[in-house]
């Protein structure tokens, strides 16, 4: 068995241990599935040393038939874009999990969830087959649905229903394009490698026409403007660390999708380059300024995901390698300053339970650890130089720039007001007037203060030495930019 | 030469040895009365090493001649601009740097005493190391650009110790003010480097000094027009002479070296090093050497009128710098060299005995000649100062306040109405803020506080745009979307309910049946 299989098994086996595990002892459970996340954790994380950063190829390949007769088989590798989103996926479990300390009823369903959620989020991210693809797609939506509708906030019915209502809708037009490539294709297959080949080949009519199906599937989860409507509900009512397991990596699995599908049909992405960038602009805008209308700290959060993912997706409309980069690398640094935002939001949430921003004020006196890592991570969401944002933007910016001059001013003003909401919000929550009810807040724990520093300390590392994360991406991303270089 | 090479020590041990002090305290390993010994020890210890370092350069350099030019390497370098690491070991760099270090050896082994128990004694020897690294780097610094890098360091360093004692206010308004003059000297010394660089392609002192002969008198003329006003400030020369007996504020050994023994000095220093470049240029010459002459006036006129001791040496030590102006004015660069080391060593020595100046006076003042007595108006103006104070407040203080008054009025009235910044005026403390909220008051004026409202024209303009994307993700997306998605499923599950109502009862069943087999048939 490969070592991708591996990491794909370990959560499985811990959740079957979960089931076997007596349902009243909440502290064992919650030790088994930390130990195995961890363990999960570091055996992505130790591939590193093995990963070849210079090879544009997949790496670690595990192929297997699965239905000859339909083409399916079961395929899993990982290059250089898809290998820093599996260490992304398994370090957010791991500090999700950690932060799961207020799931106290029925935590045995909650971790065997969590621990599912994660084996399948990491197969969105290793499978190199369509069909094995759209089978970890539509497996994240399970344990979600629960997450969401059992553990979740006031009105987790609405928005857990909403949430599977969007995602499903949108993969069934994602389906339906797999399908119709796979008609149009000679030799019948589902891998990846195969219908890129295939699809190449066919006429920019037929791969406009598949590639928008691909666009609605992926779009719903990035989200892109008209059809991020579940995203706000669901990360509000969501328990934290399932907030951060949506912001920091299920979105990003959307993003990953619309990479694999522009390689797939680079010539429909051309024609579309012009729409993409103005869907992005707009959701950058349009996600910030609503970010900054809500009183509703993760309703914040969740809107300024959508302006985050904005970027993603002009770094993607771009088409040229810098503006890729800034694509995948926006995808990682999101990744780690969102998660460490819902983390930080979730666990003051459980001390004062209330999200909304007027009823804080001067927490920096009761919980100077707080407003430390808060701070932190609200610098690194605004994308200030020294943080994973900065390395991003900068790339989405510069490429967006080489490809249409000056609109890219459009992402400046989203990062002006992300930089709005971001120190009105740190002004809200920190300084101020004294307020008794604010005062004898605990402060951050250590384990908690660990989840954060590891959060923090990513972030600031990928600031200052973008070099290891870029030199991870560059062969894969010149490789993909390669296709469009012609176009 | 080995020990030529490690020249940059000489500036680095006492720099070394001020950020040891400052972490040590920052750290805390030497607070207090039980950390004096230490401070101090590294503090002269590292000044120690420097002169012994000196000493060794001076022995070499009088058995094989001195070094001259020694380069480390480049620093900066920007296009054409290029800015060496290099250091100046000639006869004159030398003995300054000797003469230097010594007199803050000194002065630092009679603070050991002098400022025990006091409560900034880390601070003040980290200060001291400071200067004298700083003057060190004067001294030997190749170039006008390091030297100038000593220059800013030792104007910092002479200002963190006239404000010595921080809690006076008389303290800190004459160390700014101290500050503020030398400021001026440094526009003028950035003016030179600037048109080193542009004239002369560099800004290494013999490149400076050689190069003068390739261009115009004139350009020579402005190009040492700036590092004059920059010597003039720092020596306090006639328009600039107010600030030095202003600095006597600071503790009596920083005094003596500071104002009596080393940095005064620097700007003749200056003036000696590009003694080419000045005396290319005659009208430069009969400015300097009347600026030597008024400075020397106004020392010896204001200096009669003194009545504490620290006041009359400040003046007679202005009186002095005149003279080696003069000098150089006059093109006796190598005189003015030798009367600025006596004068800086019998100074150094006067100012340290100052406090117990008044045990050894023996006899009275001389009375004044007769025709000097009779001057009731030179007395007056001897006692202002000659109004130097009151003229540099009407011609450059006040204005700029008013100036600065008007940009304020400007800002508050439009600008910051205009991006929407609460005015100085309706800034309300916490507390206040606190109290009226405790009273049930509304919102204090000034904190308009809700969220997504914005203020000035950009906010305004952010606010509408946010309402209308907020009502349009409201009414089109979340409740027209997602809502409205259930809604229609709903709807159509209790349709499609009704059917299968209607379809299982046996009526319809056997009509179903029946259709079939009209089909089938």
């Amino acid at each position: 068995m490969g070592i991708l299989s591996l990491l794909l098994l370990l959560p499985v086996l811990g959740s079957a241990a979960i089931i076997l595990l007596p349902a009243g002892n909440g502290l064992l459970i919650r030790r088994v599935a930390i130990g195995v996340s961890g363990l999960t954790l570091l055996l992505s994380w130790s591939l590193i040393g093995s990963f070849d950063s210079a090879n544009p190829a997949l790496q670690f390949v595990e192929h297997v038939p699965w239905n000859v007769r339909m083409g399916t088989s079961y395929a899993l590798g990982i290059d250089g874009i898809s290998f820093p989103m599996v260490l992304l996926a398994t370090l957010l479990s791991f500090i999700a999990i950690l932060a799961s300390t207020s799931i106290r009823d029925s935590s045995k369903g909650y971790y065997m969830l969590m621990l599912l959620l994660e084996t399948a989020m990491l197969g969105v991210f290793m499978a190199q087959d369509w069909a094995l693809f759209y089978v970890f797609w539509e497996l994240t939506l399970i344990p979600l649905f629960f997450l969401i509708d059992r553990w979740g906030g006031k009105g987790r019915q609405m928005a857990s229903l909403n949430f599977v209502l969007y995602t499903m809708g949108g993969s069934v037009f994602m389906l339906v394009s797999m399908l119709v490539l796979y008609d149009g294709m000679p030799q019948h297959s589902f891998g990846m490698a195969e219908m890129a080949a295939a699809g190449n080949a066919l006429s920019q009519h037929k791969q406009l026409l598949i590639f928008l199906g691909f666009l609605v599937g992926f779009g719903v989860k990035m989200p892109i403007f008209p059809i991020h409507g579940w995203l706000p509900l669901a990360h509000v009512e969501a328990p934290s660390p399932v907030s951060i397991l949506l912001s920091g990596i299920l979105l990003k699995m959307g993003s990953y999708g619309l990479i694999r599908a522009a390689t797939t049909l680079p010539e429909a992405v051309v024609s579309m380059q012009g729409i993409l960038a103005g869907l992005a602009l707009f959701s950058l805008v349009y996600g910030g300024l609503l970010a900054w209308r809500q009183s509703d700290l993760k309703g914040m959060i969740a809107y300024s995901s959508v302006s985050h993912m904005g970027v993603v997706l002009l770094g993607i409309a771009t088409l040229n390698q810098t503006g890729l980069t800034g694509a995948v690398m926006q995808m990682v640094a999101h990744g780690l300053v969102a998660g460490a935002l819902f983390l930080l939001i979730g666990l003051l949430y459980e001390r004062t339970h209330t999200r909304d921003i007027n009823d804080y004020s001067s927490l920096m006196r009761s919980t100077p650890r707080f407003a430390f890592f808060t701070v932190l991570a609200f610098v690194g969401a605004v994308g200030m130089p020294g943080t994973a944002g900065f390395v991003a933007e900068l790339h989405a910016i510069v490429g967006g720039f080489a490809r249409w001059g000056w609109v890219v001013v459009l992402l400046s003003i989203g990062v002006m007001i992300s930089a709005a909401y971001a120190i009105r919000t740190i002004g809200r929550l920190f300084t101020g007037p004294v307020s008794r009810k604010m005062q004898g807040i605990e402060d951050l724990r250590t384990p908690e203060m660990a989840a954060a520093g590891i959060l923090s300390i990513g972030i600031l590392f990928i600031g200052i030495f973008p070099a290891t994360a870029l030199q991870m991406m560059s062969a894969s991303i010149i490789q993909v930019s390669g296709l469009f270089a012609g176009g | 030469m080995v020990l030529n090479q490690f020249v940059w020590l000489v500036p680095l041990l006492p720099l070394l040895a001020a950020a040891w002090i400052g972490a040590g305290y920052v750290a805390g390993w030497n607070r207090g009365e039980s950390g004096e010994r230490q401070t101090a020890l590294v503090a002269s210890g590292a000044t120690l090493l420097s002169l012994l370092f000196i000493l060794a350069l001076d022995i070499l350099a009088m058995l094989n001649g001195a070094p001259g030019q020694l380069d480390f390497g480049t620093w900066l370098a920007s296009g054409d601009y290029r800015v060496q690491l290099s250091f100046s070991l000639d006869a004159l760099g030398l003995s300054m740097a000797t003469l230097v270090v010594f007199l803050c050896f000194i002065s630092l082994r009679f603070s050991v005493n002098y400022l025990h128990r006091e409560a900034g004694f880390q601070r003040f020897f980290m200060v001291m190391s400071l200067f004298t690294a700083a003057m060190l780097l004067i001294v030997t610094a190749g170039n006008a650009v390091l030297t100038f890098v000593g220059w800013e360091l030792a104007g910092v360093s002479s200002y963190l110790l006239i404000a010595y004692a921080y809690d006076r206010p008389t303290a800190t308004a004459n160390a700014t003010r101290a500050f503020v003059t030398n400021r001026i000297g440094d526009a003028g010394f950035i003016l030179g480097i600037y048109l080193s660089f542009t004239w002369l392609g560099s800004v290494e002192w013999p490149m400076l000094n050689h190069g003068v002969d390739s261009i115009e008198t004139l350009s020579v003329g402005l190009l040492a027009f700036g590092f004059l006003i920059a010597a003039a400030a720092k020596s306090a020369l006639v328009p600039f002479s107010t600030w030095i007996s202003r600095a006597l504020e600071g503790p009596t050994s920083s005094s003596a070296v500071f104002y009596g023994a080393v940095m005064v000095h620097a700007g003749v220093y200056l003036v000696i090093r590009m003694a080419p470049v000045f005396e290319h240029n005659p009208m430069l010459m009969m400015a300097l050497a009347a600026l030597g002459v008024l400075t020397a006036l106004y020392g010896f006129l204001g200096g009669l009128v003194q009545t504490d001791v620290k006041s009359a040496l400040m003046f007679a030590v202005t009186t002095q710098i005149g003279l080696m102006f003069l000098w150089c004015g006059l093109g006796w660069s190598e005189f003015a060299a030798w009367h600025l080391a006596t004068h800086a060593l019998w100074r150094g020595y006067q100012f340290l005995s100052a406090p117990a100046h008044m045990h050894m006076m023996m006899r009275p003042n001389r009375p004044l000649r007769g025709w000097l007595a009779r001057q009731r108006w030179l007395y007056t103006a001897a006692l202002q100062r000659f109004w130097l104070d009151h003229l540099a407040d009407s011609l450059l203080v006040k204005p700029s306040k008013q100036m600065s008054k008007d940009m304020q009025n400007f800002d508050e009235r439009i600008v910051n109405r205009f991006i929407g910044l609460p005015g100085s005026a309706s800034a309300v403390s916490s507390l206040a803020q606190w109290e009226s909220r405790h009273r049930g008051d509304t919102r204090v004026e000034g904190d308009t506080g809700d969220i997504g409202h914005g203020r000035g024209f950009m906010g305004r303009a952010m606010e509408r745009l946010a309402s209308l994307f907020g009502w349009f993700e409201e009414h089109l997306i979340l409740r027209g979307g997602s809502e409205g998605l259930l809604a229609v499923i709903q709807h159509l599950g209790k349709y499609v309910q009704h059917i299968e109502n209607l379809l299982v009862q046996p009526r319809y069943l056997l009509l179903m049946i029946m259709a079939t087999f009209v089909v089938i048939l």
